[in-house]
């Protein structure tokens, strides 16, 4: 994988740090927010205990960037690293896909 | 069984995270847990973040400002402490202490510099001036203008050295009773008697004018013109000298450091220089 040192260690938060990136490429959201909206795209529900493990790992490697606090609240931003790592996985997925489909021909209606 | 697990045990899971952790996102879970209805798989899922918050504890959350303030740049990495291994603190509480700690070898430093001047200054010697070091009086010339009887043999006195100068040859003439003048003595016909009586300290006053004579007024020690000791009074020696020279500017300096104790020494025949007064006539002061 090319981005093995940025998700590839995640463990069982690679999924839902993959979601937040998601929710986070259309505009910064606080932790509610993200939740909420990943919850609407892709029905998996995200506990406060994991959305702060992720999001304190994705900072960690400089892929989301908080913002000043609104009262309680803080947003959080995707950085120009977070952007292009979405888009490896994405297209790393892309690749996937287009194999599986390629093996089960009558899948692909 | 509630539908809800209370709001002590959110407190409870959000107090299990590790310090580092409740200081940045504290808050923020809180806000969050405030702002939807908790279910028991989200308590169940913020103890979860705790333990492996603390299972991990190279995954150190930066105070928010820091991370703000550089842009969302990472810091390196910090690797993976080894099983068993200590971690050690993060950078921010690092440099912390590196701080406080030099502010605080600074400030000892400081006060000890300032202790150890204070306690210099103190001791350092000053007798470049005043009683203890030499001390220049004027020419003769300027004596004879402050005390014009100077020349005849009167005692000029001089406070800053505590002392009466003395013209010798002068003085013992005005004493016997056929005073001369006697306007340029040299450096060994001059005398700096201390006024402080060898008693036990009183200052001595004045020549008296009848006698011509020193009587000290707390005990009545009595000296002649040149600081002889005299039989009236307790006093078991003259009056004590310093040394007196003339510089090559003609300036007389009274070296108020060196101390000649007791009567002059002029021989036995001079030991007690005598004037025609009885010995045990008193001054009418």
């Amino acid at each position: 994988m090319p981005n093995d040192e940025l998700i590839g260690d995640l463990g069982r938060f690679a999924e839902p740090a993959l979601l937040v990136l998601v929710s986070l490429s259309s505009g910064p959201k606080h932790g509610y927010a993200i939740m909420s909206d990943v919850a609407s795209f892709s029905g998996t529900r995200i506990g406060p205990g994991t959305l702060y493990a992720v999001l304190a790992r994705l900072e960690q490697r400089g892929m989301i960037a908080p913002l000043e606090a609104d009262e309680r609240r803080r947003p959080y931003r995707l950085t120009d690293a977070g952007a292009a790592s979405l888009d490896a996985q994405l297209r790393e997925m892309g690749r996937l896909m287009q194999a599986a489909r390629l093996r089960l021909p009558h899948l692909s209606g | 069984m509630l539908a809800q697990p209370s709001a002590p045990l959110v407190r409870l899971a959000v107090r299990a995270y590790p310090r580092e952790w409740r200081r940045r996102y504290g808050v923020e879970i809180r806000s969050l847990v405030l702002d939807r209805q908790v279910s028991w798989a989200d308590l169940f899922d913020l103890f979860r973040g705790a333990f492996d918050a603390r299972l991990h504890p190279h995954i150190q959350p930066r105070p928010a400002f820091a991370a703000i303030l550089t842009r969302g740049v990472p810091i390196p990495a910090p690797t993976r402490p080894a099983y068993g291994a200590v971690p050690s603190a993060p950078l921010a509480v690092q440099t912390r202490r590196i701080f406080l700690r030099r502010m605080l070898a600074a400030g000892i430093g400081i006060v000890s510099l300032e202790f150890l001047g204070g306690t210099l200054a103190f001791l350092w010697p000053q007798i470049r001036g005043g009683l203890g070091g030499k001390i220049a009086v004027g020419t003769i010339a300027d004596i004879g203008a402050k005390q014009p009887d100077f020349a005849t043999g009167w005692p000029y006195s001089y406070p800053p050295a505590r002392a009466f100068l003395i013209n010798v040859p002068a003085a013992e003439a005005l004493a016997l009773g056929h005073p001369i003048s006697m306007p340029n003595p040299t450096a060994d016909q001059l005398l700096a008697l201390w006024r402080k009586c060898p008693h036990l300290g009183c200052q001595v006053p004045e020549l008296c004018d009848e006698l011509k004579r020193f009587t000290c007024r707390c005990h009545g020690s009595t000296y002649n013109i040149l600081g002889e000791k005299l039989k009236n009074g307790p006093a078991t020696r003259g009056m004590d000298r310093f040394a007196v020279s003339i510089g090559a500017d003609g300036v007389v300096v009274i070296d108020s450091s060196q101390i000649t104790t007791g009567a002059l020494e002029r021989g036995p025949e001079h030991l007690v220089f005598t004037d025609p007064h009885p010995w045990d006539a008193l001054c009418p002061y």
